[in-house]
């Protein structure tokens, strides 16, 4: 997921490809394990449905980074 | 630098606010009446501004809206008004041997304005006009939809001009009546700076005050209730370039801070040398526009940050913008940069002050809202009495409210602004 959200604003990297990554990441365990992970990684997988600008959805994965992050931490 | 200004109470709880300026070749005269758009509840929205454009459209003198026009005109003068949200002013600025001929005009629009039935529906086309307008102009638009959300379901939340539905349904008996419980004597500072001689203008304005002398209730109107939570309000229009509001609920003109948050808001965004400008702009090149705003009303006011800025952009744009305003709450502001600060709000205020126009309305807004006046030099004073941590303080206070942000632009989803204000 970091990465992902690293190279989201990109342009080499493809919105298919950002898109196949959080749908990876969805089918994780440890996404319902940190309260808003999977409501961040969906509004970042609608953002790139919708051909939201990058660092749009860089953002969106930023926040689920940051939710895992304080998630794990406490 | 002095200041002459006299303050004299006229029949009928009117008053007047004269200030001689001789060296000037021209007289200002302004009319304010307490009220504007936030008293307008329940379905008048829109009322004092569909009444000010119709004071122009004919008095029993002077029928037609051409006729008001040249009488001030005519000797080379300006005349016009502007609706506010606590105040509706109407003004002239003419050559000082002209002044009786501005209050004359000026009295006769507002006590003897015909307020014919076909002037009301041709008037009320042209506001719905100028409404459907501010929707094809982001710019109007964000600040309309900031202020929703800053006052949301309060009349100060609504365009000042109403909607299309309150405009709609505006019918000549609602705007007599309301024109007959507010254009009262008790709701009236008259106010005129120039080359002018107090006593004589006493006169001359006693003479004109045909309105009525009695009070129909208080003028008061409910303060918005806090908000309870941050918001994002996004309106999708393919625009070339990104609006944006965004900012918080601040303090009113009646709080002794506020000459602290008038600075925090030049050293964040108002000038080139603003934080907003050299950083976002300059530094970054993520905005073309960027500045900040307050608004200020009795109870209530706000701090606003705009942004125009490339859509692909306007995410970085924001929390660019939102780590400058959190910075004012962690680190005082420098010396220096507090020092450019005042110079820059008094140098403002000291040219806003430079012609008749401006020191007619300075005074007559203070006597009407605050109740007092303050000279140019208490002012002044009172600006360089704030100090850094003072400017901290507020910072503080304001970022304790929940952030409230406006976007207009090309956007199918609003996700990454919520997460950028916590909402």
């Amino acid at each position: 997921m970091n990465s992902v959200a690293d190279e989201a604003g990109d342009e080499e990297i493809t919105p298919t490809e950002i898109a196949e990554a959080i749908r990876d990441c969805l089918e994780l365990v440890e996404v319902d394990a940190v309260p808003n992970v999977r409501r961040y990684l969906g509004e970042a997988l609608d953002a790139v449905s919708d051909g939201m600008p990058a660092d749009f959805v860089a953002m969106t994965l930023y926040a689920a980074l940051g939710a895992l992050r304080e998630g794990t931490t406490h | 630098m002095q200041s002459s200004h006299r303050v004299l109470q006229l029949r009928g709880g009117a008053r007047l606010v004269a200030e001689p300026m001789p060296e000037r070749h021209s007289t200002s005269v302004v009319l304010m009446f307490a009220g504007g758009s936030r008293l307008e509840e329940g379905g008048l929205g829109g009322v004092s501004h569909f009444i000010e454009h119709l004071f122009f459209k004919g008095t029993q003198r002077r029928p037609s809206s051409k006729e008001i026009a040249d009488a001030i005109e005519g000797v080379g003068g300006f005349i016009n008004a502007s609706t506010d949200k606590e105040l509706t002013a109407y003004w002239a600025r003419v050559p000082s041997e002209h002044m009786d001929l501005a209050f004359d005009v000026l009295f006769d629009i507002v006590a003897n304005s015909r307020l014919d039935e076909a002037d009301v529906e041709k008037e009320r086309m042209v506001i719905l006009d100028e409404l459907r307008g501010y929707q094809d102009q982001p710019q109007d638009l964000v600040q309309n939809l900031f202020e929703e959300l800053i006052w949301p379901g309060h009349p100060l939340g609504r365009d000042i001009a109403g909607t299309e539905e309150s405009v709609s349904r505006l019918t000549r008996d609602d705007i007599l009546e309301y024109v007959y419980a507010h254009y009262r004597l008790p709701n009236l500072v008259v106010g005129a700076a120039g080359s002018l001689d107090v006593e004589r203008t006493a006169g001359v304005v006693t003479r004109g005050l045909a309105l009525r002398s009695d009070l129909d209730g208080e003028l008061s109107s409910s303060t918005p209730d806090p908000l309870s939570a941050p918001r994002v309000l996004l309106r999708r229009r393919e625009t070339e370039q990104a609006h944006i509001c965004l900012g918080a609920r601040a303090l009113s003109y009646l709080d002794p801070d506020r000459y602290a948050l008038d600075l925090l808001t030049t050293v964040l965004g108002e000038g080139m040398s603003s934080r907003l400008f050299l950083n976002i702009r300059e530094r970054l090149g993520l905005a073309y526009d960027v500045h900040s705003f307050t608004q200020k009303h009795r109870d209530t006011g706000y701090l606003g940050i705009y942004i125009g800025v490339e859509p692909k952009k306007a995410v970085g744009a924001v929390n660019a913008a939102l780590m400058e305003l959190r910075a004012l709450g962690e680190t005082e502001v420098a010396d220096d940069e507090l020092a450019r600060a005042k110079e820059f709000t008094k140098g403002r205020l000291r040219l806003e002050l430079e012609t008749t126009n401006g020191v007619a309305f300075w005074l007559t807004y203070q006597q009407l809202l605050l109740g007092q006046i303050n000279t140019i030099d208490e002012e002044l004073t009172l600006v360089d009495g704030v100090s850094a941590a003072d400017i901290k303080r507020v910072a503080i206070q304001l970022l304790r409210e929940p952030l409230q942000m406006s976007v207009v632009g090309p956007f199918a989803r609003d996700g990454a602004f919520r997460i950028a204000i916590g909402a």
